[in-house]
């Protein structure tokens, strides 16, 4: 662990460890816990490396009743418990404690029900979000959010964060796709959410729950909405001279009426990087660019695309490219969805922001964004969600130097100031974790956070659940 | 601070007021509310204009909280699809601004309740219309709220950008919770522009089952239906699309050519059409009404079941949303209840005599584990039980 | 990522190269849900960024492989479906080879073990050993139910005797030129293989005939052998060294001789590691001449491209086309396969999931039986809800895998050499 605080794990559960972890292989097959110090460091962290900590242990259990089981067990012990989902979380979500037992819900992989009539799915925790749409989509549908590590992050992880991605500009992010929940609490009980109708009687809870980034229990089903797809759809590409005549472009299409289905940024080193892995034919002379997605039929899209066109052009475009077939869009869309990963072709390591703003201070923030990456002597990427002012500055650093970390640490911690300052918020979609705890103050007051805690204590009253994250320590 | 009391108040609807010692309190802002609520020593029934009083449990309070008296927009974006207003705003001001602007509520709250209603009433009731089904219901819209808890301590959640994470989503808890939790004060919401063109694909169908069976395939198709009812009265089926003319005119075609005899109406008709759905224009006057959501294919059944109770109505969402109106009697509520519970869905009890609303459930009750931590997050929000008592729930 | 090697640690070359892979991974996870040992396992341990991570903390704190690593790392497939997933280009192939030796080096085996992979490393190398050793096994085949136990050893037994084919086909005495028919359009070496020449000649007569027809001359040097990969995927170094060593001097003596156009490959297991042998032989004297051999190297589907014809008319089938991994992932070669079957008038059908492995892998299905089947079954699933006449693939070790499920499995050469002339394939008569 560096910088950030961690809880002290407490001493009598550490003194305990090994009757805990006998008390668990009494209540899970044998292949289910992992306790082997060598195996337990994989585990330590999630894909926001710069935070890290063994577990007490790991348990993968199969099915609902099993993690009844375990959280019985450990509630009775007072054992902290981490979900963990695929573990791609870039706030430390899934960030262990050392005295703390990993649920890890991978296993929990099956998809319990398909109803095109009634357009939903039943899902387990461990579906990859991906994986819905795969197993729609001969018949037409797809799972609608699609956060751009779709491939691997589960729809457990999913609900815990709240998760968005290049398309919820139209269809919305995670809260918005969901019908029904179960959730098992930490005193074991299952608590059923919604349904596969709309809208629940009472109190909102599939709402409070979603995002609560495993803090009020542990999801073992989603029911979520299912949508037909659209007849097709087609990417563009627009390159601009510098960021804020891109910023601009994205405000007046807005302004326009036109809500493409997705809307999304970046700024050239992002660019380099992400052609050098997707070959997708993004302009290498652009300083920013603007991928714009249209749906419909042909000539719909053309209809689109030629709306979006005259609009660019007011803005003087450096270039202008429309993808003319599908192998065109998916390379395009590869690019830009594994661009975080692509900035590792440029940087070992770097701290992806989260910030919102309102859009109509794209250019302005994204300036100062600029002067501090000179002053901080840190080069960014940027990449975002521009259609809903969503940013992911990507910090580039050098994790093997630990005074870079610290300043990149530092000028993260600046740029979401800024982003509250300007009107928007700490988090978009990637959520607080453990990574942005401290900042919550920012953009909350005592008595804001003091609401939220109380919410916490009721569904977990020992804060057993994920501790440590989301709420200033 | 303004307090009123008697027959003169014109924001009140004088049924509720009339009873009421304590009068009704109409707090000019934010902070004399908080007042308010701080000295507060008895229940208070919260609302806004009161339009939504004969909705759910009848309310049992000294005086009346109404949010009347803070009205205004503070905050319109048309360029970044956000609105702001004080929670006493009404919603024809806000529809008003809006339309100046060529924009519109996504959700497309019902009118049902009257022209009086105020946002912070359509939040805390999250009204939803037709378009629930395409683009969201209001809870999906809401991007913040301020609201005033029972401690009479002024909260702000969420905020004014499109996409937020930050904390738990107290946002979302507040809206639908029907001021029991909190008062709300302001509410910020997404709004989107008022498509080019509407139409609608009319397809006459021999019952509510075939009328799904036409709602089930215009909505998983390609089209982006946007709206999906069934009048029984009529027979008839109405799917909607919105969007840039021509899209419109391509996909009513599409639409129509999968359903022998369809026909298709203009933006003017679809627009008079859809505003009578969302109003429930069609619905019987009856001494109650329902509303019930399933899964759109038990709709048919929900109809085929309270028939024998006097119970009609029509359905909306594609078959998920079932209004039904028929007589206040337990009869007819139980059978509402039941065919709620054989579709394996819910029920809201919306409007009816006091007499029926203050013995029967007017929602489903939850599970016993839910309920008791309802009670608790209730009384985290509201630890003295000053807001709302017995608004939801009996218990 | 951060990685934690002292200036002494880097100083080995090997070491540096590790760390070099590791910096790259910025442990996003993309990699996980498309390797197949997570979809099977589910655990972080058995998907590539938990294998990085494992050999990280391995390699970093310089300790001996144990058994844990052991494990994880010996139930990697090498399938390298991670490597075509990761966005940042994390070189795992080279990562795990040199954990593999790291294992090979330190860990001391169960003897069982031992002697298996032993057993395995002089056998399978060999065409002459493994003809004895089937031969050998063919009436045992029926017997694998009299195998008792649980045990892994139990398995891995009966999961080689369900491989054993019914019939060991007479060997083609291999190891000479063979002339093109007609004008000499190209002059290329053929790795004749091991297991292959043993489990299907037909697959290299099939590629020699196809080629000789097409105009390309076609010789097998005597002294060229098996590629080394199977002894190198078990971590077994020095042998797999020797046996690099061994084809380069033999293919540089031909392409220093009457010359080369390229080093075809009809096994995209050995492929991938032919490939590679300008990085395996670096620090070697041959290392130009491994470089070289490597870029001249080709899948045989790259290089029909340019040259394949058909002359039958088209015969209405359906080939359901499995990607070999180390073909689609190890060699990124993707679409010719498709292409020339398209082109030679089948109709081509690829399975759901068609970047998981088929659970072959070398020696994968012999030492990991459970696994192995496990991937079988998924593979077999989806490619018969295609209904498919044919299964067609272009690596032996795939063929053999799917074999035996009712649909009738060929390697896309044989498919290929039917249409432009050659006989029908065996297994389709
Ligand atoms: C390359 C890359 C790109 C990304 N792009 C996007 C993007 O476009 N949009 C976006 O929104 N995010 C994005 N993310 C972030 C991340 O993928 C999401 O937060 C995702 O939802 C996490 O899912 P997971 O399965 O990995 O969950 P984890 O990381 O394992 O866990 C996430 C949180 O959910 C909790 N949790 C997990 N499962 C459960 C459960 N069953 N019950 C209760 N709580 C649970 C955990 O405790 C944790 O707090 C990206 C990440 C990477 C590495
Ligand atoms: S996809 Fe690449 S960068 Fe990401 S975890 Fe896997 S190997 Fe590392
Ligand atoms: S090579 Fe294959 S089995 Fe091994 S880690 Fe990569 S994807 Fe998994």
């Amino acid at each position: 662990m560096r910088a950030m605080k961690q809880l002290d794990p407490k001493p009598e559960v550490m003194a305990r460890r090994s009757e805990i972890i006998a008390g668990l292989r009494r209540i899970l097959p044998e292949r289910a816990v992992i306790a082997q110090a060598v195996e337990l460091k994989p585990y330590e962290t999630d894909a926001l490396t710069a935070y890290r900590q063994v577990p007490l242990a790991v348990v993968l259990p199969e099915d609902e009743a099993q993690v009844v089981d375990v959280l019985k067990f450990c509630a009775a012990g007072g054992v902290r418990v981490i979900p963990r989902g695929a573990g791609t979380s870039l706030c430390g979500g899934a960030l262990p404690l050392a005295d703390s037992v990993v649920v890890g819900l991978m296993r929990m992989n099956r998809i319990l029900e398909i109803n095109y009539a009634d357009r939903y799915a039943v899902v387990q925790p461990g579906v990859t979000n991906i994986g819905i749409t795969q197993a729609v989509a001969d018949a037409g549908y797809f799972y609608a959010p699609d956060p751009s590590s779709q491939l691997a992050c589960m729809i457990g992880g999913n609900v815990g964060m709240n998760s968005g991605g290049a398309h919820c500009l139209k269809y919305g992010v995670t809260a918005n796709n969901l019908l029904g929940l179960r959730l098992v609490t930490v005193a074991g009980e299952v608590l059923e959410i919604g349904g596969a109708h709309c809208d629940a009687a009472g109190y909102d809870w599939l709402g409070l729950i979603t995002g609560s980034e495993g803090q009020l229990g542990i999801l073992t089903e989603v029911t979520v909405r299912i949508l037909h797809a659209p007849e097709g759809a087609r990417a563009m590409l627009a390159g601009f001279a510098s960021n804020e005549v891109a910023g601009e472009c994205v405000a007046a299409i807005i302004a326009s009426g036109i809500i493409p289905v997705a809307l999304e940024f970046m700024d050239k080193p992002a660019i380099h990087a992400c052609e050098a892995f997707a070959h997708a034919g993004y302009p290498l002379d652009a300083q920013a660019l603007l991928i714009i997605e249209v749906e419909g039929s042909q000539d719909e899209q053309a209809d689109m695309l030629g709306r979006l066109r005259e609009i660019c052009e007011r803005f003087a475009p450096v270039s202008m490219r429309v993808a003319q077939t599908e192998a065109e869009s998916a390379a395009i869309w590869k690019g830009r969805k594994g661009a975080f990963g692509a900035v590792g072709r440029i940087s070992p390591d770097y701290l992806c922001m989260d910030g919102v703003i309102p859009t109509s201070r794209l250019g302005e923030v994204l300036r100062r964004i600029e002067e501090m990456s000179a002053a901080y002597d840190l080069r960014v990427a940027n990449i975002f969600h521009a259609g809903d002012g969503n940013l992911h500055p990507l910090i580039m650093y050098d994790a093997n130097d630990p005074a870079s970390f610290a300043k990149a640490e530092r000028f993260g911690a600046e740029i979401l100031t800024l982003c509250v300052e300007a009107g928007g918020c700490l988090t978009g979609e990637h959520g607080v974790g453990v990574e942005k705890r401290e900042l919550m103050r920012v953009q909350f007051s005592e008595s804001e956070l003091t609401q939220m805690r109380a919410m916490k204590d009721v569904f977990d009253p020992q804060w057993l659940l994920n501790p440590a994250k989301v709420f200033p320590l | 601070m303004v307090v009123e009391s008697g027959e003169g108040v014109s924001v009140v609807s004088a049924r509720v007021d009339a009873a009421l010692p304590g009068g009704v309190i109409v707090p000019r802002d934010e902070a004399e509310l908080a007042g308010v609520v701080r000295d507060a020593s008895a229940p208070m029934l919260v609302q806004g204009n009161g339009t939504k009083a004969g909705m759910l449990r009848p309310g049992r309070a000294a005086a009346v909280l109404s949010t009347a008296g803070m009205s205004g927009i503070t905050l319109y974006s048309p360029s970044e699809l956000v609105m702001r207003a004080r929670a006493g705003t009404a919603l024809a001001e806000i529809e008003a601004a809006l339309a100046a602007h060529g924009q519109q509520m996504i959700a497309e709250p019902s009118h049902l309740f009257g022209e009086a209603q105020t946002i912070g009433g359509v939040v805390a009731a999250n009204v939803s219309g037709p378009r629930r089904i395409s683009g969201g219901a209001m809870r999906d819209h809401v991007l913040g709220l301020r609201a005033v808890n029972g401690s009479g301590e002024i909260l702000n959640f969420g905020g004014r950008v499109l996409k937020n994470v930050t904390g738990l989503d107290l946002t979302k808890l507040l809206t639908g919770s029907f001021g029991t939790l909190a008062v709300i004060t302001e509410v910020t919401f997404k709004v989107l522009p008022v498509a080019g063109a509407v139409g609608t694909i009319v397809v006459r169908v021999a019952d509510a089952q075939a009328a799904v069976a036409v709602m089930s395939a215009g909505l998983g198709s390609p089209f982006s239906v946007s709206g999906a009812a069934y009048l029984p009265g009529s027979r008839e089926v109405y799917l909607r699309v919105e969007d840039f003319a021509e899209s419109v005119a391509y996909r009513c075609g599409r639409l129509a050519g999968q359903f022998a005899g369809a026909e298709i109406l203009g933006s003017g008709e679809s627009k008079a059409l859809w505003l009578s759905i969302r109003d429930c224009e069609a619905l019987p006057p009856g001494e109650a009404m329902w509303r019930v959501s399933v899964r759109p294919s038990a709709g048919p059944g929900v109809l085929r079941d309270v028939a024998f109770a006097g119970v009609t109505g029509f359905l909306d969402w594609g078959g998920g949303l079932v209004w039904l109106s028929g007589p206040a009697t337990h009869e007819a509520h139980e059978a509402v209840c039941a065919a709620a519970r054989t579709g394996g869905g819910v029920w809201w009890l919306m409007r009816g005599p006091e007499a029926l609303r203050a013995v029967v459930e007017v929602m489903p009750p939850e599970a016993p584990a839910l309920a008791a931590l309802r009670r608790q997050v209730v009384a985290k929000f509201d630890p003295r039980g000053i807001f709302n008592p017995l608004k939801m729930w009996a218990a | 990522m951060q990685t934690n090697f002292t200036p002494a640690q880097l100083a080995d070359p090997e070491i540096a190269v590790a760390n070099e892979i590791l910096r790259r991974c910025v442990h996003c996870g993309m990699c996980t849900a498309t390797c197949p040992t997570f979809v099977t396992l589910g655990d972080e341990l058995d998907s590539p960024r938990g294998r990085i991570y494992l050999i990280k903390d391995m390699l970093e704190s310089g300790r001996d492989a144990g058994a844990e690593e052991a494990l994880h790392i010996d139930r990697c497939l090498s399938c390298l479906s991670c490597v075509t997933t990761c966005p940042s280009g994390v070189d795992y192939m080279h990562l795990v080879d040199h954990a593999r030796v790291h294992v090979e080096k330190t860990f001391n085996r169960p003897l069982a073990d031992r002697l298996m992979r032993a057993g395995l490393a002089w056998v399978l190398p060999h065409p002459a050993r493994l003809r004895a050793a089937l031969l050998l096994a063919r009436p045992a085949r029926g017997l694998g139910f009299l195998l008792p136990g649980h045990g892994m050893l139990a398995k891995r037994l009966r999961a080689m005797l369900r491989l054993a084919p019914g019939a060991v086909p007479r060997a083609a005495p291999l190891g000479r030129v063979y002339q093109a028919v007609g004008a000499r359009r190209a002059r290329v070496a053929l790795l004749a293989g091991c297991a292959q020449q043993v489990l299907a000649p037909s697959i290299n007569a099939a590629s020699i005939a196809l080629l000789n027809r097409l105009g390309v001359e076609v010789v097998i040097p005597p002294e060229a052998g098996c590629c080394g990969a199977l002894v190198h995927h078990m971590g077994r170094h020095e042998a797999a060294l020797a046996a690099a060593r061994a084809n380069v001097a033999a293919w540089m003596a031909q392409v220093e001789g009457e010359g080369l156009d390229a080093v075809l490959v009809n096994t995209s297991g050995c492929g991938t590691v032919v490939k590679d042998y300008g990085f395996l032989l670096r620090h070697e004297d041959c290392a130009a001449g491994a470089a070289k051999i490597s870029s001249l190297t080709q899948d045989i589907s790259e290089f029909l491209m340019k040259f394949y014809e058909p002359v039958r008319a088209a015969p209405g089938l359906s080939v359901a086309y499995h990607a070999a991994c180390s073909l689609q992932h190890g060699q990124q070669v993707t679409a010719q396969p498709k292409t020339l079957l398209r082109k030679a008038g089948f109709k081509v059908v690829e399975p759901k999931d068609a970047h998981l492995c088929c659970g072959s892998a070398g020696t994968y299905n012999l030492m990991q039986p459970e696994i192995a089947s496990a991937l079988r079954r998924r593979k077999l699933d989806t490619l018969r809800a295609l209904g498919p006449d044919v299964i067609a693939a272009g690596n032996i070790g795939c063929l053999t895998q799917l074999a035996g499920d009712g649909v009738p499995t060929v390697h896309v050469v044989e498919l290929l050499d039917w249409m432009a002339g050659g006989e029908k394939p065996q297994a389709l008569r």
